[in-house]
């Protein structure tokens, strides 16, 4: 990523309330984050957290009531053209279920404007595994099989920024292992930008640069994987009474009981600190030691807090 | 735009409801004319009247009135019910809305129903034609004087002309129902009800006069039902058509009047349509 290169996407202040002005459900609030060129982008959130609704305003399917969707430095609602240049997997790929796969690539081709290529259409039918049942009607693919043609879709007339709801839905765990090879190879062979929802950490931490968190239809964290991970590492305290050590670094820290063990939102940096307030209030230390969390527990901890609090 | 048009093709054409509320009429039309062939094969060199060349045109024309009826507006209806709420049924919006304009995919959705209508009804204004001759020839009877290309031609045009108002009218009628309800069968039902009251007041509303005399009588000239039945007859017939009112006043307008208020009907629910859509959130 480079920080000189102009945004493929911003999403600015995007806000989306259902219902009557004033008395509505925000089903999005200002939620802001801006995508650059090159990069694979996670969009992370629990059910319901508005993350279908702010990829279909970035898609121009759904009108935002507040705020802009910016692509390419336009205005997606002054120059709609713009999302000529994006590719969309929305829905776990919704296609004409009385057509084959084959002959929905062709209405997709048709309807972005060109012939459509039969070549390129063989080419990514193969590449998503379906040239075998390419000639087979939509309604007898399975959810898995859907997914990948949505993603031949996606990439069908070569787009610079693939947006991705959820794209590895319904896969198997080869299909996850091919997808998450597809994604990587976009950005990393072909330069494109890749925005992706999905609620398999696992994928995401694999996959993405940078991630969004939102909870509640707000932006709750934005940061680069790497530094979320150690923005969210904590350190792992055995301590006894556990009781009275809890109490001395709760004043300071949020803690949490992890068996016997204290896990302490504290920086390594907070380490000695740490030891200080815990010989200081009497409680005999055993170990002290960084505690890594991986990417669930960091998107549990942000999207759950009272539970984790608990 | 013509690929817009291609990509209806391609959907189109491969429905099977929409095949079939399609190539309905050419079939129906050549099974129909198949059994009057053979029956009168079977009757073979039995007198039978004769007909003039007007009546015999107007015979093989017979399928450009069906925009015109109430059977044929519900048949357009559905067709149209299935080409626009098809696409939320089938939850495809979100695959073709982020390539094109919304306005192109509507207007593409229009252009490829005019177009397929016209080519049913065009093949089955052949078939018409060939079978009313052959069925003629069977029963050995020859092809009237005064039955030219030009005549044909002719009859056919203005019946297509006066089917054209109607055609349009219920595909925008329908077209918004299916739109606003996200629904085949309520834009069906709607489609329905519209047809049918819309007819229903043409016929009824002079007999409904005496109880609301003004109303019923701005209604008449407000509603789209007498405008559509007035332009078919000025089209075929050259002439108002005529609806006595029981205080003596009679309902004969002029085409161009007829034609404004049909024109701003039907443009008034496309546009309301376009409009819509272009608001509408995919979701």
């Amino acid at each position: 990523m480079s920080d000189t290169q102009a945004p493929v996407l911003e999403l600015v202040n995007l806000s989306k309330t259902y219902g009557r002005r004033g008395k509505g459900v925000a089903a999005v609030r200002d939620v802001s984050l801006t995508v650059a060129p090159g990069e694979v982008y996670g969009f992370l959130g629990p059910n319901g957290a508005g993350k279908s609704t702010t990829i279909r305003m970035a898609l121009g399917l759904i009108a935002p009531t507040g705020g802009e969707v910016r692509l390419f430095g336009e205005d997606l609602r002054r120059n709609g053209a713009v999302l000529k240049r994006v590719g969309s997997l929305v829905d776990g790929g919704a296609f004409y279920p009385f057509l084959s796969g084959r002959r929905n690539l062709e209405v997709v081709a048709r309807t972005h404007g060109g012939a459509a290529d039969a070549g390129r259409i063989e080419a990514l039918l193969d590449q998503v595994g379906l040239a075998r049942d390419a000639k087979r009607k939509v309604k007898g693919y399975s959810t898995g099989m859907r997914q990948r043609l949505g993603v031949a879709a996606a990439l069908l007339h070569d787009p610079d920024i693939v947006i991705l709801d959820e794209p590895v839905n319904g896969l198997d765990v080869a299909g996850i292992q091919e997808m998450r090879a597809l994604i990587r190879g976009l950005a990393a062979d072909q330069g494109k930008t890749v925005f992706l929802s999905s609620h398999l950490l696992h994928e995401v931490q694999q996959v993405c640069d940078r991630v969004a968190i939102i909870s509640k239809g707000e932006i709750v964290r934005e940061a680069r994987i790497a530094d979320l991970l150690r923005q969210e590492a904590g350190l792992r305290v055995e301590a006894a009474p556990l009781d009275v050590a809890e109490a001395a670094l709760a004043a300071r820290w949020k803690v949490e009981r992890s068996g016997e063990a204290l896990v302490v939102a504290a920086t390594r940096e907070e380490a000695p600190e740490v030891a200080r307030r815990l010989i200081g209030a009497g409680a005999d230390l055993f170990a002290l030691a960084a505690e890594q969390r991986n990417l669930e527990e960091v998107f549990l901890s942000i999207t759950q807090p009272e539970t984790d609090h608990a | 735009m013509l690929d817009a048009l291609a990509a209806e093709r391609l959907k189109l054409t491969r429905h099977k409801a929409t095949w079939f509320l399609v190539w309905l009429y050419p079939i129906l039309f050549l099974v129909a004319y198949l059994i009057a062939v053979a029956v009168a094969a079977a009757h073979a060199g039995a007198p039978s009247k004769p007909t003039g060349a007007a009546e015999w045109i107007a015979e093989t024309a017979i399928i450009w009135k069906l925009p015109d009826q109430t059977i044929g507006r519900l048949l357009i209806g559905a067709y149209v019910a299935v080409v626009f709420a098809g696409e939320y049924g089938w939850n495809t919006w979100k695959l073709i809305v982020p390539h094109r304009s919304r306005a192109s995919l509507l207007l593409a959705k229009v252009g490829m129903i005019v177009l397929l209508f016209l080519a049913t009804f065009l093949l089955t204004a052949v078939i018409s034609l060939v079978f009313t001759w052959i069925e003629g020839a069977v029963r050995g009877r020859a092809v009237p004087d005064g039955v030219t290309a030009a005549a044909i031609l002719d009859a056919h045009g203005r019946a297509a002309l006066a089917g054209l108002a109607p055609f349009l009218f219920t595909l925008a009628s329908v077209g918004l129902a299916a739109i606003l309800t996200r629904s085949t069968i309520a834009a069906l039902v709607i489609g329905v009800v519209v047809a049918i009251l819309e007819k229903l007041f043409v016929q009824l509303g002079p007999y409904l006069a005496p109880y609301a005399t003004s109303l019923v009588w701005s209604l008449y000239h407000a509603l789209p039902g007498y405008h559509l039945v007035n332009l078919a007859a000025w089209v075929t017939e050259g002439a108002a058509h005529r609806t006595p009112f029981p205080d003596g006043r009679i309902v004969a307008l002029d085409w161009t009047t007829s034609l404004a208020v049909a024109a701003a009907w039907t443009l008034g629910l496309a546009a309301a349509a376009f409009a819509a859509f272009r608001r509408q959130d995919i979701n």
